[in-house]
């Protein structure tokens, strides 16, 4: 379905809607809808309830598998309401670039992955995988990627936060 | 006894109870845990897991959070069940303060209805009562 939306921050976010999310960036955005991109989530109709109750109630919350989301909506950019995208992982970002989900920028809030190699900020932890996923996506992709927790917090450049591990320069 | 876990962003909680305990006295089966942004939410889950299994002495755990929709709460929400652990959101020290007066024919639900009562009647805008009272 084509949802008349404007998509104003895409983010990965492993605890997706939280607190972060209600208090700082939707204000910040003044964001009038909530995407939510996660299997589990969107397979749990518990899970589900609590994401909704959370949100306020003037907002519109749109709770999503990776495969419904990347086949049966198509986003006009620029107008309508204003929405936010939600990632649990990198990994789930990616795959729905590739498969036609296409942004210009990609915000990195919270990532904690225990076998992590690179520690960009108190709240992202990269593991190998992950640094190469979001390689391919900057190189090929030419998406801009910044690490940021909160609108007042400082933001990353993830090409300086990475300048290390980069395979190609 | 009813255990009392509660869990908010960074180290409210664990200041909600010393603030309590200055003014009440020592807290008996209440423990704190503290979500900062550099937990992930496995281990985490892991910890109020743990935190539950040790305060339950049998008529279950209340679970107090800072805030709805936030992670303390999010994760919180995932053990919810019924007589064994209730969550209950938006923690104030009036709530705190009200812990230990936990009458032994109480269900964790009464327990959890009484807390949330004394936060709710707790919260008040002096102006509002003054101009009350001035019109009377």
């Amino acid at each position: 379905m084509a949802k008349d939306l404007n998509i104003a921050l895409v983010r990965v976010d492993s605890r997706l809607v939280h607190g972060q999310i209600l208090e700082a960036w939707v204000p910040f955005i003044k964001a009038k809808c909530i995407i939510v991109v996660n299997d589990k989530v969107a397979a749990d109709p518990f899970l589900e309830t609590v994401i909704k109750m959370a949100v306020p109630s003037d907002m519109e919350v749109i709770i999503s598998s990776i495969d419904d989301f990347v086949q049966n909506y198509t986003f006009m950019h620029g107008h309508g309401k204003r929405t936010i995208v939600l990632f649990g992982s990198i990994a789930d970002a990616c795959n729905a670039y590739e498969r036609g989900f296409h942004f210009d920028k990609l915000n990195i809030g919270n990532v904690h992955n225990n076998e992590y190699k690179v520690c960009c900020s108190s709240s992202v932890f990269l593991c190998d995988e992950e640094i190469s996923t979001l390689e391919n996506l900057l190189k090929k992709a030419g998406v801009f990627v910044e690490v940021q927790r909160v609108p007042k917090g400082r933001a990353v450049n993830i090409k300086e936060a990475l300048k290390d591990f980069w395979h190609v320069k | 006894m009813f255990g009392t876990l509660i869990t908010t962003h960074g180290n409210l909680g664990n200041e909600l109870i010393k603030s309590a305990e200055i003014i009440k006295g020592p807290l008996e089966n209440t423990m704190h845990i503290c979500i900062d942004q550099t937990k992930n939410v496995e281990d985490l889950t892991k910890e109020i897991n743990s935190a539950i299994k040790k305060l339950d002495k049998g008529k279950g755990v209340l679970i107090l959070t800072d805030l709805f929709g936030g992670t303390p709460s999010n994760i919180s929400l995932s053990f919810m069940k019924e007589g064994k652990v209730e969550v209950l959101t938006g923690v104030n020290l009036p709530m705190v303060l009200k812990l230990s007066e936990a009458k032994e024919d109480m269900t964790l639900r009464d327990f959890a209805c009484l807390i949330k009562n004394s936060g709710e009647k707790n919260i008040m805008l002096a102006s509002e009562i003054l101009s009350k009272k001035a019109n009377r």
